[in-house]
């Protein structure tokens, strides 16, 4: 009964897979575009070759004459790995606050963070460099950390996600002895973990792949994000374009590999995490 | 174990007064039953007992100390929430062992009182599940196991059985007794279902908007309500109520009139001091308190019958349109539509003046 149920494709689910199929291939398209680049040498992307070439390997060396791998990747890193810490940190704690101890001046407060969400960041850019230059940290990269650290919209996800988070889970800490403090760490972090992955996942690609902030505050060289070196490589006068792909081939990894790693979480993060 | 005292005692929520003036004097290891409607206050009371909300006004003692400021771990107190609220990532063995070890037990000690409730329950094979993994009935049982193992003085439940089925509620109201015996500490209970009430209570508080209606022992409560409210919350099916006229009144006896029952009118042996010639009044008579050659009698239309094999409930019509429930053991050969002669005997009849207060 249920395998006949299963394999009956009626009409409307037809196009919802060719919809579905068509969508996906637009979305892996740019990908495949680039792993194909990467073979190749930069006469045949050019020409707009489509198929997997042998120029790999010479591409991969390419790059690691061109770019110091490890400095940029250490950059990046480091970069991204203090903004997820304090991003979180900060986020979750305002989330949990705003939700659990609720008071008409904190909501409007909390209307007031959201509405930061609508400002595009285009308009904030000037203010922002004249405040960082202000305090003496352009070209750093705390230039880079501090103005992404408290984020309306990972505050907005932590607070939605922790009207999900029982009343009485903080009852039931509170008669065996927690404060408030310990709550949080003993109690909420460890029952809402999903929702830190998800968020993590959200920071993260966001930190690994910024580009314009980090690109107008930085100016040395030796403090360069992978982001920016891989397009100061496709900008150059003769952009090698297999060497570029190798480097966009690197700058993804991690968070593929991150990604794959916490697929799980990440999904049921979305979904909320308390069952 | 301890007793616990509650001198008018207040809550308000902003300028909402939701308890209005508690007074409580609960003994030593009674089982104290918090009952009344959705709303009424009942897990606010409970709350402010365990430290979870503030006393706005008035004293809680538990024993012979003040309570009102203390911390919730420190009160002697452990709780059973009606989400069980057990600790989603921890398995059953850490969520009974968490306040203990928090408190700083050994790790030999924790084990040993795991282990203690664990029997107690019946929770050996569950000690390493998670919350998650256990059923209904199972999650009760280590929220009651988590209050156990703290040894507390009161402990205090909040609807605890009202996520359950019916078969299963029924089959932990049965453990909980027999647990209380066993333990012999001071329960507070709060439910809004009076058959809970009525079975496990040594004493009942009813409450009604933030304020005690009456409290006393299950049957006190029964037989000899306070009002009209208190009258037609305990009991299932509830008490009828008939309208009534005041004829004349003295201080031993007051002689009444039902109105839509055949203007039959009779004596009721009260003192009748505080009632007005002519005020409207109501007669509170229990379904099961019907009976034929009665000292008061009137016929009624039957409408709907409910035979439950023992007993019989006749949903009867009167003349002048009012509905009565009755309780019969032999109502098997009554019908739709029958007129039926029935009656109640005056001691078994309760009268409610007009402000529903309990003239007695
Ligand atoms: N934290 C709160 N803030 C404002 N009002 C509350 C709060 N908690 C309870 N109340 C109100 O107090 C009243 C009693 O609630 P409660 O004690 O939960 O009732 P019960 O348990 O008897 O159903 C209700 O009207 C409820 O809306
Ligand atoms: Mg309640």
């Amino acid at each position: 009964m249920m395998k006949k149920l299963s394999l009956k494709l009626n009409f409307a689910d037809f196009f919802t897979y060719v919809f579905l199929t068509f969508m996906a291939f637009l979305s892996i398209f740019p990908f495949i575009w680039m792993v194909i680049g990467a073979t190749n040498n930069t006469t045949d992307i050019a020409k707009g070759k489509a198929s997997f070439g042998d120029q790999f390997l010479i591409n991969v060396a390419k790059f690691f004459e061109q770019v110091d791998v490890p400095l940029i990747f250490w950059n990046s890193s480091k970069i991204t790995i203090i903004s997820c810490f304090f991003t979180l940190g900060i986020a979750s704690m305002a989330g949990y606050g705003f939700e659990v101890f609720r008071s008409k001046p904190r909501e409007r407060l909390y209307t007031i963070v959201l509405l930061t969400l609508m400002i595009p960041f285009a308009a904030l850019m000037i203010p922002l460099f004249i405040s960082i230059a202000k305090v003496g940290l352009i070209n750093t990269h705390a230039a880079i950390i501090l103005p992404g650290l408290a984020s309306a919209f990972i505050i907005f996800y932590f607070r939605q996600s922790t009207k999900a988070f029982p009343g009485e889970l903080r009852d039931a800490a509170k008669v065996d002895g927690l404060k408030e403090w310990q709550i949080f760490i003993y109690i909420y972090l460890p029952v809402m973990k999903s929702t830190y992955a998800a968020a993590f996942i959200i920071v993260f690609m966001a930190s690994w792949n910024n580009y314009l902030w980090p690109l107008i505050v930085l100016q040395s060289n030796e403090l360069k994000t992978i982001t920016l070196v891989i397009s100061s490589l496709a900008s150059a006068y003769y952009p090698d374009y297999g060497v570029v792909m190798v480097g966009t081939i690197m700058a993804t990894l991690p968070t593929l590999a991150i990604f794959f790693i916490m697929q799980r979480q990440f999904v049921q993060g979305m979904l909320g995490a308390v069952k | 174990m301890s007793n616990l005292k509650l001198s008018e005692v207040r809550k308000s929520f902003g300028s909402l007064e939701v308890i209005k003036g508690v007074d409580l004097d609960i003994e030593s290891g009674e089982f104290v039953v918090f009952v009344g409607p959705s709303g009424c206050g009942k897990s606010t009371l409970l709350r402010m007992i365990a430290g979870l909300e503030d006393i706005t006004v008035g004293e809680l003692h538990i024993g012979d100390v003040q309570m009102n400021d203390v911390d919730p771990s420190k009160r002697g107190i452990a709780m059973v929430f009606q989400s069980y609220a057990l600790y989603p990532h921890m398995t059953v063995r850490q969520n009974m062992g968490f306040a203990l070890k928090f408190g700083g037990m050994g790790k030999a000690d924790v084990a040993k009182q795991v282990q203690d409730a664990a029997d107690i329950l019946g929770l050996d094979e569950l000690l390493d599940r998670k919350p998650a993994t256990l059923s209904g009935g199972q999650r009760q049982r280590v929220a009651i196991g988590r209050a156990i193992v703290r040894h507390p003085d009161v402990f205090l439940f909040d609807e605890p059985l009202s996520n359950l089925d019916a078969e299963l509620r029924v089959h932990m109201r049965v453990e909980l007794a027999r647990l209380h015996k066993q333990l012999a500490t001071t329960i507070i209970y709060v439910t809004h279902d009076q058959v809970e009430a009525m079975t496990l209570a040594d004493k009942i508080v009813v409450l009604r908007d933030g304020i005690v209606e009456q409290f006393g022992k299950p049957l006190e409560l029964y037989d000899d309500p306070d009002n009209k409210f208190v009258a037609g919350f305990i009991g299932s099916p509830k008490m009828n109520f008939l309208n009534a006229v005041i004829l004349k009144v003295s201080a031993t006896s007051c002689n009444l009139k039902l109105i839509d029952f055949n203007e039959v009118s009779f004596d009721l042996p009260v003192n009748g001091d505080g009632l007005a010639v002519g005020a409207q009044v109501s007669i509170g008579i229990r379904p099961e308190h019907f009976t034929q050659n009665a000292d008061v009698e009137f016929s009624l239309t039957v409408d709907l019958l409910e035979h439950l094999g023992g007993q019989s409930f006749i949903y009867a019509r009167s003349d002048g349109n009012e509905t009565l429930v009755l309780e019969t053991q032999d109502g098997r050969n009554i019908k739709n539509g029958d007129r039926i002669n029935v009656g109640f005997d005056k001691k078994l009849a309760l009268l409610f003046d007009a402000n529903d207060m309990r003239v007695r």
